[in-house]
Protein backbone atom coordinates (compact mmCIF):
# COMPACT_ATOMS: atom_id res chain seq x y z
CA UNK A 1 0.00 0.00 0.00
CA UNK A 2 2.71 2.54 1.03
CA UNK A 3 4.87 1.15 -2.07
CA UNK A 4 2.01 2.17 -4.33
CA UNK A 5 1.72 5.47 -2.77
CA UNK A 6 5.45 6.24 -3.31
CA UNK A 7 5.42 4.70 -6.58
CA UNK A 8 2.65 7.28 -8.16
CA UNK A 9 4.06 10.35 -5.90
CA UNK A 10 8.39 9.81 -7.06
CA UNK A 11 6.77 8.44 -10.21
CA UNK A 12 4.25 11.37 -11.50
CA UNK A 13 6.41 13.95 -9.81
CA UNK A 14 9.66 12.28 -11.77
CA UNK A 15 7.18 12.37 -15.19
CA UNK A 16 5.91 16.12 -14.43
CA UNK A 17 9.65 16.91 -14.12
CA UNK A 18 10.58 15.30 -17.48
CA UNK A 19 7.61 17.37 -19.45
CA UNK A 20 8.50 20.72 -17.28
CA UNK A 21 12.12 20.09 -18.59
CA UNK A 22 11.19 19.73 -22.14
CA UNK A 23 8.32 22.57 -22.54
CA UNK A 24 10.01 24.64 -20.60
CA UNK A 25 10.59 28.38 -21.73
CA UNK A 26 14.40 28.60 -20.15
CA UNK A 27 17.67 26.81 -20.15
CA UNK A 28 17.45 27.45 -16.80
CA UNK A 29 14.68 26.44 -15.58
CA UNK A 30 14.92 23.44 -17.76
CA UNK A 31 17.54 22.52 -15.65
CA UNK A 32 15.68 23.03 -12.41
CA UNK A 33 13.31 20.92 -13.64
CA UNK A 34 15.27 18.30 -14.66
CA UNK A 35 17.27 18.45 -11.20
CA UNK A 36 13.75 17.51 -9.81
CA UNK A 37 12.77 14.64 -11.90
CA UNK A 38 16.29 13.22 -10.86
CA UNK A 39 15.95 13.49 -7.35
CA UNK A 40 12.37 11.40 -7.96
CA UNK A 41 14.45 9.39 -10.04
CA UNK A 42 16.11 8.74 -6.29
CA UNK A 43 13.23 7.85 -4.88
CA UNK A 44 12.07 5.19 -7.06
CA UNK A 45 15.88 3.67 -6.84
CA UNK A 46 15.20 3.85 -2.94
CA UNK A 47 11.53 1.58 -3.40
CA UNK A 48 13.48 -0.94 -5.45
CA UNK A 49 15.84 -1.87 -2.98
CA UNK A 50 18.87 0.12 -4.59
CA UNK A 51 19.91 2.57 -1.89
CA UNK A 52 23.35 2.94 -3.04
CA UNK A 53 21.94 3.53 -7.18
CA UNK A 54 19.59 6.58 -4.85
CA UNK A 55 22.46 8.21 -3.33
CA UNK A 56 24.89 7.85 -6.41
CA UNK A 57 21.88 9.11 -8.23
CA UNK A 58 21.63 11.81 -6.02
CA UNK A 59 25.78 12.96 -6.05
CA UNK A 60 26.14 12.28 -9.64
CA UNK A 61 23.45 13.67 -11.60
CA UNK A 62 21.52 15.30 -9.34
CA UNK A 63 24.95 17.00 -7.92
CA UNK A 64 27.63 16.71 -10.19
CA UNK A 65 26.10 16.26 -14.08
CA UNK A 66 23.35 19.24 -13.37
CA UNK A 67 26.10 21.60 -11.97
CA UNK A 68 28.06 20.74 -14.62
CA UNK A 69 25.13 21.82 -16.98
CA UNK A 70 24.04 25.44 -14.82
CA UNK A 71 27.31 26.39 -14.95
CA UNK A 72 27.47 25.80 -18.96
CA UNK A 73 24.14 27.91 -18.73
CA UNK A 74 25.73 30.58 -16.53
CA UNK A 75 28.80 30.85 -19.15
CA UNK A 76 26.71 31.19 -21.94
CA UNK A 77 25.00 34.18 -20.90
CA UNK A 78 22.63 36.31 -23.67
CA UNK A 79 20.14 35.59 -26.19
CA UNK A 80 21.04 32.21 -27.07
CA UNK A 81 19.15 30.70 -23.87
CA UNK A 82 16.35 32.38 -25.19
CA UNK A 83 13.14 29.93 -25.65
CA UNK A 84 12.29 28.67 -28.88
CA UNK A 85 9.24 27.04 -28.55
CA UNK A 86 8.39 26.85 -31.83
CA UNK A 87 8.64 22.94 -33.02
CA UNK A 88 10.07 22.20 -36.23
CA UNK A 89 7.15 21.33 -38.96
CA UNK A 90 8.83 17.99 -40.18
CA UNK A 91 8.87 16.81 -36.86
CA UNK A 92 5.63 17.91 -35.14
CA UNK A 93 3.87 14.10 -35.86
CA UNK A 94 5.82 11.91 -33.96
CA UNK A 95 5.84 14.16 -31.34
CA UNK A 96 2.40 14.15 -30.84
CA UNK A 97 2.19 10.30 -32.00
CA UNK A 98 4.59 9.07 -29.75
CA UNK A 99 3.34 10.19 -26.61
CA UNK A 100 -0.23 8.60 -27.54
CA UNK A 101 1.21 5.85 -28.87
CA UNK A 102 2.95 5.09 -25.71
CA UNK A 103 -0.22 6.06 -22.99
CA UNK A 104 -2.16 3.66 -25.14
CA UNK A 105 0.01 1.09 -24.77
CA UNK A 106 0.66 1.45 -21.11
CA UNK A 107 -2.84 2.32 -20.39
CA UNK A 108 -3.93 -0.88 -22.22
CA UNK A 109 -1.43 -3.61 -20.34
CA UNK A 110 -1.97 -1.91 -17.24
CA UNK A 111 -5.71 -1.68 -16.93
CA UNK A 112 -5.98 -4.90 -18.98
CA UNK A 113 -4.71 -6.42 -15.63
CA UNK A 114 -1.12 -7.14 -16.57
CA UNK A 115 1.29 -6.89 -13.88
CA UNK A 116 -0.77 -6.69 -10.98
CA UNK A 117 0.86 -9.30 -9.14
CA UNK A 118 3.86 -7.05 -7.58
CA UNK A 119 7.55 -8.54 -8.29
CA UNK A 120 8.83 -11.81 -8.43
CA UNK A 121 9.89 -12.56 -4.81
CA UNK A 122 10.90 -10.68 -1.99
CA UNK A 123 14.63 -8.98 -2.68
CA UNK A 124 16.94 -10.82 -0.82
CA UNK A 125 18.43 -9.38 2.32
CA UNK A 126 20.78 -6.54 2.05
CA UNK A 127 19.95 -6.34 -1.98
CA UNK A 128 21.76 -3.49 -3.61
CA UNK A 129 23.51 -2.22 -0.28
CA UNK A 130 26.89 -0.85 -1.65
CA UNK A 131 28.75 -3.79 -0.81
CA UNK A 132 27.01 -6.39 -2.60
CA UNK A 133 27.14 -3.89 -5.41
CA UNK A 134 31.40 -3.40 -4.85
CA UNK A 135 31.28 -7.32 -4.98
CA UNK A 136 29.96 -7.91 -8.27
CA UNK A 137 31.83 -5.05 -9.84
CA UNK A 138 34.97 -5.36 -8.19
CA UNK A 139 34.14 -9.33 -9.51
CA UNK A 140 32.65 -10.68 -11.74
CA UNK A 141 32.51 -7.01 -13.74
CA UNK A 142 36.12 -6.18 -13.24
CA UNK A 143 37.28 -5.64 -16.68
CA UNK A 144 34.20 -3.60 -17.63
CA UNK A 145 34.97 -1.29 -14.41
CA UNK A 146 38.96 -0.80 -15.46
CA UNK A 147 37.39 0.22 -18.60
CA UNK A 148 34.35 2.78 -17.66
CA UNK A 149 37.67 4.61 -16.07
CA UNK A 150 39.74 4.56 -18.78
CA UNK A 151 36.74 6.09 -20.49
CA UNK A 152 35.92 9.02 -17.64
CA UNK A 153 39.86 9.38 -17.75
CA UNK A 154 39.61 9.92 -21.68
CA UNK A 155 36.47 12.29 -21.26
CA UNK A 156 38.72 14.31 -18.62
CA UNK A 157 41.68 15.04 -21.28
CA UNK A 158 39.43 15.23 -23.90
CA UNK A 159 37.51 18.08 -21.78
CA UNK A 160 40.77 20.01 -20.83
CA UNK A 161 41.76 19.87 -24.15
CA UNK A 162 38.55 21.48 -25.83
CA UNK A 163 39.13 24.27 -22.84
CA UNK A 164 42.70 24.96 -23.48
CA UNK A 165 42.05 24.86 -27.23
CA UNK A 166 44.18 27.93 -28.89
CA UNK A 167 42.11 30.97 -30.07
CA UNK A 168 42.12 29.91 -33.84
CA UNK A 169 40.57 32.72 -35.51
CA UNK A 170 41.33 35.49 -33.13
CA UNK B 1 -2.92 -3.21 -6.96
CA UNK B 2 0.65 -4.14 -5.92
CA UNK B 3 3.34 -1.91 -7.76
CA UNK B 4 5.38 -4.69 -9.91
CA UNK B 5 7.70 -4.48 -13.24
CA UNK B 6 5.09 -3.67 -15.71
CA UNK B 7 4.42 0.01 -13.91
CA UNK B 8 7.68 0.56 -13.74
CA UNK B 9 8.51 -0.11 -17.29
CA UNK B 10 5.06 2.15 -18.29
CA UNK B 11 6.59 4.57 -16.21
CA UNK B 12 10.32 4.62 -17.78
CA UNK B 13 8.52 4.00 -21.21
CA UNK B 14 6.31 7.33 -20.33
CA UNK B 15 9.81 9.20 -19.56
CA UNK B 16 11.83 8.06 -22.09
CA UNK B 17 9.52 9.35 -24.57
CA UNK B 18 8.94 12.76 -22.83
CA UNK B 19 12.89 12.76 -23.42
CA UNK B 20 12.50 11.49 -27.12
CA UNK B 21 9.83 14.25 -28.03
CA UNK B 22 11.83 17.15 -26.20
CA UNK B 23 15.21 16.45 -28.46
CA UNK B 24 12.53 16.42 -31.47
CA UNK B 25 11.30 19.62 -30.72
CA UNK B 26 13.26 22.01 -28.93
CA UNK B 27 15.88 23.38 -31.00
CA UNK B 28 18.49 24.63 -28.06
CA UNK B 29 21.51 22.25 -27.53
CA UNK B 30 21.20 22.60 -24.34
CA UNK B 31 18.13 21.35 -23.53
CA UNK B 32 18.41 18.71 -26.24
CA UNK B 33 21.44 17.65 -24.09
CA UNK B 34 19.14 17.19 -21.07
CA UNK B 35 16.77 15.43 -23.01
CA UNK B 36 19.27 13.07 -23.80
CA UNK B 37 19.89 12.53 -20.04
CA UNK B 38 16.66 12.41 -19.59
CA UNK B 39 16.08 9.38 -21.84
CA UNK B 40 19.15 7.61 -20.06
CA UNK B 41 17.81 7.62 -16.81
CA UNK B 42 14.72 6.41 -18.12
CA UNK B 43 16.46 3.45 -19.17
CA UNK B 44 18.29 3.57 -16.08
CA UNK B 45 15.24 2.76 -14.43
CA UNK B 46 14.30 0.06 -16.25
CA UNK B 47 17.91 -1.66 -15.06
CA UNK B 48 17.01 -1.19 -11.59
CA UNK B 49 13.53 -2.56 -12.16
CA UNK B 50 14.82 -5.78 -13.79
CA UNK B 51 17.56 -6.02 -11.29
CA UNK B 52 14.96 -6.04 -8.21
CA UNK B 53 12.22 -8.74 -10.40
CA UNK B 54 15.25 -11.30 -11.05
CA UNK B 55 16.84 -10.33 -7.18
CA UNK B 56 20.23 -9.95 -9.04
CA UNK B 57 21.99 -6.87 -8.53
CA UNK B 58 23.94 -6.99 -12.15
CA UNK B 59 21.42 -4.41 -13.10
CA UNK B 60 23.02 -2.07 -10.85
CA UNK B 61 26.46 -2.61 -11.75
CA UNK B 62 25.00 -1.64 -15.58
CA UNK B 63 23.26 1.49 -13.77
CA UNK B 64 26.90 2.48 -12.56
CA UNK B 65 28.27 2.21 -16.03
CA UNK B 66 25.42 3.97 -17.39
CA UNK B 67 26.22 7.08 -14.79
CA UNK B 68 29.56 7.11 -15.77
CA UNK B 69 28.77 7.20 -19.62
CA UNK B 70 26.33 9.98 -18.66
CA UNK B 71 29.05 12.26 -16.74
CA UNK B 72 31.50 11.95 -19.74
CA UNK B 73 29.07 12.69 -22.17
CA UNK B 74 28.21 15.76 -20.36
CA UNK B 75 31.62 16.75 -19.42
CA UNK B 76 32.58 16.39 -23.71
CA UNK B 77 29.06 17.86 -24.75
CA UNK B 78 29.32 20.45 -22.46
CA UNK B 79 32.89 21.05 -23.50
CA UNK B 80 31.88 20.83 -27.43
CA UNK B 81 28.99 23.54 -26.58
CA UNK B 82 31.29 26.01 -25.13
CA UNK B 83 33.92 25.83 -28.15
CA UNK B 84 30.81 25.91 -30.66
CA UNK B 85 29.29 28.81 -28.43
CA UNK B 86 32.93 31.02 -28.70
CA UNK B 87 33.25 30.31 -32.37
CA UNK B 88 29.48 30.70 -33.88
CA UNK B 89 27.74 32.76 -31.16
CA UNK B 90 24.99 30.53 -31.56
CA UNK B 91 23.84 26.87 -29.55
CA UNK B 92 20.94 26.48 -32.01
CA UNK B 93 20.76 23.49 -33.70
CA UNK B 94 18.96 25.00 -36.74
CA UNK B 95 22.19 27.69 -37.28
CA UNK B 96 24.73 24.09 -37.07
CA UNK B 97 24.48 22.75 -40.46
CA UNK B 98 28.15 23.60 -41.80
CA UNK B 99 27.77 19.84 -42.38
CA UNK B 100 24.55 19.38 -44.67
CA UNK B 101 25.18 22.78 -46.94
Amino acid sequence: MIEGIVFWLCGGLMLLGGIMTVVSRSAVGAAIWLIFAFLNAAGLFALLSAPFLAVLQVLVYAGAIMVLFLFVIMMLHGPVLGAELRPQGRWVWPAVALPAASLLISGAILLGGGGGGGFRAAAPAGFGRAERVAALLLDRYLLAFELISVVLLVAIVGAVALGLAPRRQS
Amino acid sequence: VTIGLTHYLALAGAIFVTGLVGVLTRRNTLILFMCIELMLSAANLVFAAFSRQWGDASGHVFVLMSFAVAAAEAAIGLAILVEIHRLRRTVNVDDLKTLME
